[in-house]
């Protein structure tokens, strides 16, 4: 069996279906938002997020089995944004308590599934996911969370985009921070719920960063980057699952596909870096004059810090 | 000296280690790379345990790699820190799970290395710790002016003629050792709440940052004794109940913290206009 084969034939097994059209709406929907949490800088708290949902999983899945993960992911991933939100508003320091409170988190589900029988089995398929084993029946469920979460940014698109360009005066045309806030860390955590059950709660977080970090190095037009976010993202979930077929079927080794699915991501931000950096984009050039501002300048200024 | 006694005094060793380069970490603000580094470690431990060679040792190999490729990507246009920090850490948990599935027949189990396994710790283990945490001190001791003053006033440091990389380097050396070093006890993906739980609570109550020092590895030591007793108390995993513990006294101080902001004694601020100062 040939590579062309796995990235065109494999996808006529059922479960080979099911796990594309999963991966392709999460990858679509990730990279969207992901492009926010780039410009918004929120790598750290959508990592927060990602492991909040973790507890939720677990005890989901203790209650009710593989039907209870969504429902248990979706409460505590909106509970966590909420208190992300709030302490980031407090002034704690932000790095500091995030990984507090998402290692707390990540903890009480440790402990949950360590009193269940089968604990090293469950912990890994909860932490690399089980995205060739989705049951039919929660595909639908999986792409309504995407849904939603598209919705949510989609309809505020335009608010927290300047929010994260200009802060102050985002507050000052009378939008509300903390409703932005909470709507983006919604989605985020949205995003991860319908990842965690796919590709894992430790994997979600490249799906979110690296298409957001691949559309800045490709362009530096603002209505591009959600394009080829959501462009890149699609391409490596397809080429990550039939590489990860291909070689289980093809060549005996026994890839892992979520795993294979963000090593994908991985390779493909890394050749994209290659090129941008033959091609001369990533040197610092001198901001240019004309109305296509360059995105760092307006970022550094938003987050208070001349990167 | 039975397993159980070994555990405690590793938990100390650790926690008061992690506890007290934590203060460097949490006052630079170097968090997430702290983070991206523990979760980088896994699929380290996860080589060298493939190829019988020493699992701090893999893990210190990995990370690295990882700094170096960290720190290229973070020096790319409209890049960063955050995003090369979140990739690598993903990257690497990735590709530790990769190798777990590929390579066959491996003595640790991921588990252990993901959220520790402080009751199987060796003595070598905890001799790694304790000197860790004696060369962390060490290097404070020798260099404690020339890092309080980097960390609290970057500009003024590079005007006062000194070079940033030197002290950057070897902060994030100490960071890395002690990431390694606190892995048998809470593991790849707990690391980081043992190292920033104890210096976040410790700068919430006490004022300075020699104070900051001191409390650190007490609070980090305390939340490891605490965690393994609670653990063999209520029988849960005792890498997350360490973690719970060091949590436990983050939220505590965070409630201190609010407690005094509260005007519950507030003196009234005494009015003095010009003209009052003149007649006094």
């Amino acid at each position: 069996m040939s590579l062309l084969d796995a990235l065109f034939g494999a996808f006529a097994v059922p479960f080979m279906a099911r796990a594309l059209l999963v991966m392709l709406v999460l990858a679509v929907v990730a990279g969207v938002v992901g492009v926010l949490v780039n410009l918004r800088g929120l790598e750290f708290i959508s990592d927060g997020l990602t492991h909040a949902v973790f507890p939720g999983l677990a005890i989901g899945l203790a209650v009710g089995g593989t039907a209870g993960l969504i429902p248990g992911a979706a409460i505590a991933a909106l509970a966590a944004a909420l208190v992300l939100t709030w302490l980031d508003r407090a002034g704690v320091t932000s790095d500091a308590a995030i990984a507090v409170v998402l290692t707390a988190t990540f903890s009480v589900g440790v402990i949950v599934v360590s009193r269940s029988d089968d604990y090293a089995g469950e912990l890994e398929a909860l932490l690399f996911g089980r995205v060739l084993t989705i049951p039919p029946d929660q595909v639908l469920p999986l792409v309504a969370v995407c849904a939603v979460a598209l919705l949510a940014v989609g309809l505020t698109l335009k608010q927290q985009l300047f929010r994260a360009f200009d802060a102050g005066g985002s507050r000052a045309a009378g939008n509300s921070a903390f409703v932005l806030d909470l709507v983006l860390n919604g989605a985020v955590a949205l995003v991860v719920v319908a990842a965690a059950s796919t590709v894992g709660t430790l994997l979600v977080l490249a799906l979110l960063i690296v298409p957001g970090a691949v559309a800045r190095l490709a362009t530096q037009r603002l209505w591009l980057l959600f394009p080829a976010a959501a462009v890149f993202a699609g391409l490596c979930a397809w080429f990550g699952l039939a590489v990860g077929f291909w070689g289980s079927v093809g060549w005996g080794i026994d890839l892992p596909a979520g795993s294979t699915v963000v090593v994908v991501f991985v390779l493909g931000y890394a050749l994209v870096l290659l090129a941008a950096w033959a091609g001369g984009r990533t040197r610092t050039l001198a901001p240019r004059a004309d109305d296509e501002r360059p995105l760092d300048d307006a970022r550094a200024v938003v987050a208070g810090e001349g990167r | 000296m039975g397993y159980f006694e070994r555990a405690l005094v590793a938990a100390i060793v650790i926690g008061a280690g992690a506890g007290f380069v934590g203060a460097l970490v949490v006052l630079r603000r170097r968090t997430f790379f702290a983070q991206a580094l523990t979760h980088g470690t896994y699929p380290g431990a996860v080589a060298a345990a493939a190829l019988a060679v020493s699992v701090p040792l893999g893990a210190a190999a990995a990370s690295v790699v990882l700094v170096a490729v960290m720190a290229g990507i973070a020096r790319v246009r409209r890049q960063g820190a955050q995003v090369a920090a979140g990739i690598v850490l993903t990257g690497g948990f990735a590709i530790g799970a990769i190798l777990q599935a590929v390579i066959p027949g491996l003595p640790v189990r991921a588990e252990s290395l993901l959220v520790g396994s402080i009751l199987t710790v060796t003595d070598a283990d905890i001799v790694l710790a304790a000197s860790v945490a004696l060369i962390g001190v060490a290097l404070v001791a020798m260099f404690g002016k020339e890092i309080a003053f980097s960390t609290f006033d970057p500009s003024g440091f590079r005007a006062a003629g000194y070079r940033e990389w030197p002290i950057e380097l070897l902060v994030l050396a100490l960071i890395a050792a002690t990431v390694v070093s606190a892995l048998p006890a809470v593991g790849a993906i707990l690391a980081i709440a043992l190292i920033a739980a104890p210096a976040a609570a410790a700068r919430m109550v006490v004022p300075t940052y020699r104070a900051i020092l001191w409390t650190a590895p007490l609070i980090g030591a305390a939340s490891g004794v605490i965690g393994v007793l609670a653990s063999r108390a209520l029988a849960v995993a005792a890498g997350p109940s360490i973690v719970l513990a060091a949590t436990a006294f983050f939220a505590l101080a965070l409630g201190i913290s609010k407690l005094r902001g509260l005007p519950l004694n507030r003196v009234a601020i005494p009015v003095e206009t010009a003209e009052d100062a003149r007649i006094a």
